[in-house]
């Protein structure tokens, strides 16, 4: 079926490749499962003018092959570290539906890419933190943390988002900074609660740390199992398995100093 | 058995608040971060009251994933967003972050050289990790199944 104008000059299919993959890497780097990088480049490659394409997902790389005709291109890339970025995920999927209708060449699709990533808008980092630390409190209620430990998590988890956000910038490990915040969140946490003669101290420490808990990756590893992804879903559990180990272990450092949790 | 309707609402209004707080850590839109509190509101209601009914927590956590999965598939024309990121932004206050940390830091006290009860602090954190593996699990088992069905129709 040709899915294109023929009055459109044809891509070279090296350059398909290389802009299909842009497409599900920034999907990757957003939170989306494997089903969706998978279904959203075959849609972008149709779009430029690709008979076919054959996505490989992993973690950390993507491959495609790209075929028109008799003419085949295979290609890679990395990915970057996984996080969550919904509107960015929406709009490259948005975009991705626009080149699906043909008529757009590749550097045309790569302009509109490169403007969506830098004009895709983030809430400020101040409000984030805010939110994170009222999302943490309300964890910290929903696991049973009594009040005068509430105003302790939320200082202490939006204390420990701003914290993350700084060591971000700078690239630190993700294992090493996950420790780091959690350290701070389960010390703030846990001292500002006995201060104010709270009941649920270790509850508190756990709670003001709970940003930190790899949700999305981790339903994300389930759902690419069930969809026919074992290894990628499997790398994705390995990660989860070792934050949750490295998270924990800024909680132990914090229960250790405090005398808590013994 | 009764039922205290007041823990449920307790758990109803901070599941919301909890979603809509990572509704922002994961930059959803402004009115997508709506929809993202109410389905945190739904799964935690329905968790809830699976517990206070006696299920299990796995039980109760499939369930409500499964009630925000096909409520985001029912409402998909009016919501306007991508339906999984919202039912996974919802289901993430019942990802069981407590019982990770409890069974891990039960796994570091058992290399304690003063541990006391190593065989029930052993059980305890094999029992901590099931439950995490179980209702990770469940919840997104319960998300996937409108999403695998609809596909299934198609």
């Amino acid at each position: 079926m040709d899915r294109f104008n023929p009055e459109v000059k044809q891509d070279p299919l090296e350059d398909i490749a290389m802009l299909s993959m842009e497409f599900g890497r920034w999907l990757m780097e957003c939170g989306a499962s494997g089903a969706v990088v998978d279904e959203f480049v075959a849609r972008v490659a149709a779009g430029l003018g690709a008979d076919r394409a054959d996505l490989r997902v992993g973690y950390a790389s993507l491959a495609i092959t790209v075929g028109r005709g008799a003419e085949v291109a295979t290609r890679m890339c990395k990915v970057g570290s996984p996080g969550v970025n919904q509107r960015l995920d929406q709009a490259v999927r948005t975009l991705a539906q626009q080149v699906e209708q043909g008529g757009l060449g590749c550097a045309a699709v790569r302009s509109l890419l490169d403007r969506v990533v830098q004009e895709t808008p983030r809430y400020p980092g101040w409000l984030v933190d805010l939110a994170v630390g009222a999302a943490c409190a309300s964890f910290g209620r929903l696991l049973g943390v009594d009040w005068r430990a509430v105003g302790p998590v939320f200082a202490a988890a939006a204390l420990g988002q701003f914290f993350r956000r700084s060591l971000a910038r700078r690239q630190a490990n993700p294992f090493i900074s996950a420790t780091l915040v959690a350290f701070v969140g389960a010390v703030g946490g846990g001292l500002g609660a006995r201060q104010l003669g709270s009941h649920t101290v270790a509850a508190a420490m756990t709670a003001a740390v709970l940003l930190l808990v790899p949700g999305v990756p981790a339903l994300n590893a389930q759902s690419d199992i069930l969809d026919g992804r074992p290894t990628l879903g499997s790398a994705r559990i390995v990660w989860v398995a070792v934050m949750l180990v490295f998270v924990t272990a800024g909680i132990w450092l914090g229960q250790l100093l405090l005398g808590e949790g013994r | 058995m009764s039922m205290d309707y007041a823990l449920v609402l307790h758990q109803t209004v901070f599941g919301g608040l909890a979603a809509l707080g990572f509704g922002v850590l994961f930059n959803l839109g402004p009115r997508s971060l709506v929809w993202c509190a109410l389905c945190g509101a739904t799964a935690l209601a329905v968790r809830s009251a699976g517990l206070e009914r006696g299920w299990s927590l796995e039980a109760s956590s499939f369930s409500a994933a499964l009630i925000v999965g096909v409520v985001v598939q029912l409402l998909r024309r009016r919501i306007g967003v991508s339906r999984n990121t919202l039912g996974v932004a919802g289901c993430i206050p019942m990802v069981p972050g407590g019982f990770a940390a409890k069974a891990i830091l039960g796994l570091f006290a058992l290399t304690s050289p003063t541990l006391e009860n190593p065989d029930s602090t052993l059980i305890q954190s094999l029992v901590f990790s099931l439950r995490v593996v179980f209702t990770i699990g469940a919840i997104a088992t319960g998300l996937a199944m409108p999403t695998l069905l609809l596909r299934l129709r198609k």
